[in-house]
């Protein structure tokens, strides 16, 4: 046989093993404590919502869907100009290749900033208008500028990885890059709770509720904090967040302001430690390794003919593919981020045991957020992180039915 | 009107040698004439606030009736296009009047000054004749000076208009509305005073910075007050000076031909966020470094090789980022200080001796220079705001304003090379000659003369031309 084609033969081997064990791994993964014959009833949101809590929410979310697309073409675009033009942007650096890299990937993002900010500024107008936040114009373009900044010392850190490691490696630098990147995310993930500077939760109802899921139901024994932003958003949200010791349940203070009922927020409790519970944050981690490695493979085979992501010139190109596999795999990513919140959702059953408290909190969720119920199922593989609010409440139904309830 | 000799008296020092015929300024309508041979009377220097009254209650007097004259002359310049004869004479010897006074306060020069604002005092201005005026800019003179006041609110105060100058708050002197706003030429001043009573003599450097700050002063005044359609010049390296400037061995070196890219003026606070992060990482390590290097030069008398070259990096690199983020500079700067990689760069010699007992007490020297670097930065922080808005609409910097900051610039680094690094123990020089810093071996021969001054730059300030 001759060389090249026993390369290639070794090439394919190795390409059908790594999709092999890819789909392995993605298996394992997936699988949730969910019940697999779990069946949802078919819910009619009219027996859930009066007509003009429907009516308001999908005429909102109609606007804001509007927006999503808007800002989502304008982005590409934008993007798409800027893998051809970005090259001339070259002169205005003094660095050598890797801080010329660094600056032509943040004014990638800078232009997306800037064109997306007239989308951000509709959308907050629009949330304002539905007193869904207090936030002033002036405090999201100041804040948002502020926080482009971050955005660009994050981007230069990972241009100096990519770069750094192009150079002595220009073909595998996606092995030891993605690996970089997990790490990274990792990293962040552990700390970010730290960041938050939450005070401890002192309700002693909710208190007591959490250490009576921890001691009778064996979910973790984590700190559960309460987070201000109130001066922001009236959205109410929590989220469990951390890895190991730095593991957390942070309840936005938002969601304590009494809109919602104690066995509401108790359920809230459940659903977190449910995500703990079920490991979904390192598990979280373990799909964005699945991810990166492809994803940065691919990275390096499209920045190829500007000569490899080594050379500043292929940094534009590199933006474009990474938002591109980004758009690509948001079914993906939408879809596991739903599993986990299904999951979380059983657990909180389970340990509740008060689909009550749960289909008030879903319906609530609907009123405070402006949320529709029932969207349309196009958007579900790019924008629905959560299931459809009516999917949750079939949830409930169907653990009671499952309960005997 | 002549001006008397100053009387000679026991605390004036010894004879000093006749200096060379002064430069004159640029072909600007208000020009500055330097004469001063910063000879000081420790008495004068002493009571010099107290002295002053008189002059400031005359100022505060004066500037009542020159704000009727300006506003009944910018009706007429409105529809003549001229201010006339009279008027435009009657603010010309108010504005040089004012620089007198200023000077005086500043301790810039040294006589007590006339109270009619005649020409012939050692920091004077001259002040061209009335001539045309576009009648657009009359007509908005006072919002297109609103820029220029900012500066020369930076650079010397606001006189008689309340508090202003670079944060240091306002000072009454000689009645409850003559309030001056302090600047960072009062705050040459403060440091001078006690210059002056050692020495009898004004320090070079702060001598010439005031200047800097009186003609901005004048060509400020003089255009908001309708002698001149012409912008401030902000550009201090052709400020005149008689004498040629102190050898320095941290130098700035400019290579920048103005030209700004809009989008990144647009975003250059984010873009150098990393370089901010990676100052601040560096930061750390200059510090142990800078520690290190006092001690052994305290005990060998020398900066060891390595150390100097890493900490005149980390200067250097500071300077790269500082003149990007404030756009005295356009492109994105590279991570390693690397020498000549910028337009806007530092040249600082190599090691040499440095006197034992002056690095002892470093940190206690370099206190008044580091005061003076940060009231500098207030002059910078305008120049990056002006700059930001001048270079988005133009695509191009103004000369003036890159300048100053270049200027600025500099002094931060030898204030930083001489405080804090170590670099070297030649005392900063506060002038802003940077164009004819020379290195210190330059000291063994006789400065060459003064080159020409060049051709007066086409107006660049905010105005249009």
């Amino acid at each position: 046989m001759p060389r090249r084609s026993a390369g290639l033969l070794l090439l394919a081997a190795a390409l059908v093993a790594a999709a092999v064990g890819w789909a392995i791994a993605a298996a394992l993964l997936w699988d949730t404590g969910v019940p697999d014959d779990l069946r949802l009833p078919d819910l009619d949101s009219g027996d859930y919502f009066t007509a003009a809590e429907l009516e308001e929410a999908r005429s909102y979310e109609s606007v804001i869907r509007l927006f999503y697309l808007g800002s989502l073409v304008a982005g590409l675009l934008v993007l798409v100009v800027y893998a051809k033009v970005g090259l001339r942007f070259v002169r205005e650096s003094a660095a050598g290749p890797i801080g010329t890299g660094m600056l032509l990937a943040m004014l990638g993002l800078g232009l997306v900033w800037l064109t997306l900010l007239p989308f951000g500024i509709l959308e907050l107008w629009w949330q304002r208008r539905h007193d869904l936040t207090e936030a002033g114009y002036a405090d999201v373009v100041v804040g948002g500028w502020l926080a482009l900044g971050v955005e660009f010392a994050g981007i230069s850190l990972a241009i100096l990885i990519v770069m750094g490691l192009a150079r002595p490696l220009p073909r595998l630098w996606w092995i030891p890059g993605a690996a970089a990147f997990v790490g990274l995310a990792a990293l962040g993930a552990f700390v970010y709770p730290y960041l938050g500077g939450g005070e401890p939760l002192r309700d002693p109802v909710l208190v007591e509720a959490a250490e009576r899921f921890e001691q009778e139901d064996d979910l973790p024994d984590v700190p559960i904090e309460v987070a201000e932003v109130s001066a922001y958003t009236t959205a109410p949200n929590a989220q469990a967040a951390g890895l190991g010791p730095s593991r957390r349940v942070i309840l936005w203070d938002t969601i304590l302001d009494g809109r919602f009922e104690d066995d509401e927020l108790v359920f809230v409790i459940g659903h977190e430690l449910g995500h703990h519970e079920s490991a979904h944050l390192p598990k979280a981690l373990a799909w964005y390794a699945l991810f990166a490695f492809p994803g940065a493979w691919l990275i390096a085979l499209a920045t190829r003919r500007r000569g490899g992501m080594r050379e500043p010139a292929a940094v534009p190109v590199a933006l474009l593919v990474l938002v591109g596999l980004q758009l690509l795999a948001s079914p993906a990513f939408t879809a596991i981020s739903r599993n986990m919140e299904r999951e979380a959702d059983w657990i909180a059953l389970d340990v509740t045991e008060d689909p009550d408290a749960g289909r008030d909190l879903f319906e609530g969720f609907s009123t405070a957020l402006l949320a529709d119920p029932d969207p349309p199922s196009w958007t579900t593989p790019i924008l629905q992180t959560h299931p459809a609010i009516l999917d949750r409440i079939a949830m409930v139904e169907a653990w009671e039915e499952r309960n005997g309830r | 009107m002549e001006h008397p000799p100053p009387p000679e008296s026991a605390w004036d020092p010894g004879p000093i040698p006749p200096e060379p015929e002064p430069p004159r300024g640029p072909d600007h309508p208000i020009r500055l004439v330097v004469t001063d041979d910063r000879r000081r009377s420790r008495l004068t220097v002493f009571f010099r606030l107290l002295l002053a009254i008189p002059h400031l209650i005359w100022y505060f007097l004066w500037s009542i009736a020159t704000v009727v004259v300006v506003v009944i002359g910018w009706f007429i310049a409105l529809f003549t296009g001229r201010m006339p004869e009279g008027l435009h004479g009657f603010v010309a010897r108010y504005v040089r009047y004012g620089t007198h006074l200023f000077a005086y306060l500043t301790l810039a020069a040294n006589p007590f000054p006339g109270f009619a604002g005649d020409p012939g005092y050692p920091i004077d201005v001259e002040i061209d004749g009335p001539e045309r005026q576009s009648r657009w800019k009359t007509a908005f003179r006072l919002l297109l000076a609103v820029p220029a006041l900012v500066i020369e609110a930076t650079l010397l105060g606001l006189p008689g208009a309340g508090s202003g100058g670079s944060g240091a708050g306002g000072q009454e002197a000689g009645g409850e509305d003559a309030v001056i706003g302090i600047g960072i030429a009062f705050l040459v001043a403060f440091f001078a005073w006690f210059a002056c009573l050692v020495r009898g003599r004004m320090p070079h450097g702060f001598r010439h910075l005031n200047a800097y700050a009186l003609r901005y002063y004048a060509q400020t005044y003089g255009y908001l007050f309708l002698l001149t359609d012409r912008y401030p010049f902000t550009g201090p390296f052709d400020v005149p000076d008689p004498e040629p400037p102190p050898p320095a061995p941290i130098r700035i070196a400019i290579d920048d031909d103005l030209r700004r890219s809009r989008l990144t003026v647009l975003l250059r606070l984010p873009l150098a966020f990393p370089h901010l992060v990676w100052l601040g990482l560096w930061s750390v390590a200059a510090v142990l470094a800078a520690l290190l290097n006092w001690l052994v030069t305290l005990a060998v008398g020398r900066s060891p090789a390595a150390l100097h070259r890493f900490l005149a990096a980390f200067l250097r690199y500071q300077t790269h980022v500082y003149a990007f983020l404030s756009l005295v500079a356009n492109p994105f700067p590279g991570f390693t200080g690397t020498a000549g990689s910028y337009p806007v760069d530092l040249e600082i010699d190599g090691p040499h001796r440095q006197h034992r007992l002056v690095t002892l007490f470093r940190t206690v020297l370099a206190i008044p220079a580091w005061f003076l670097a940060l009231s500098l930065f207030g002059l910078l922080f305008a120049v990056a705001i002006f700059g930001w808005f001048v270079s988005l609409a133009l695509g191009r910097m103004p000369e003036g304003l890159r300048d100053a900051g270049a200027f600025v610039l500099r002094y931060a680094a030898q204030a930083n090379g001489y405080g804090f690094h170590l670099l070297t123990d030649r005392y900063p020089y506060s002038g802003p000659a940077d164009r004819r810093l020379a290195p210190p071996d330059a000291e063994a021969e006789p400065p060459p003369p003064l080159p020409p001054l060049p051709p007066e730059p086409p107006p660049s300030g905010l105005a249009p031309a």
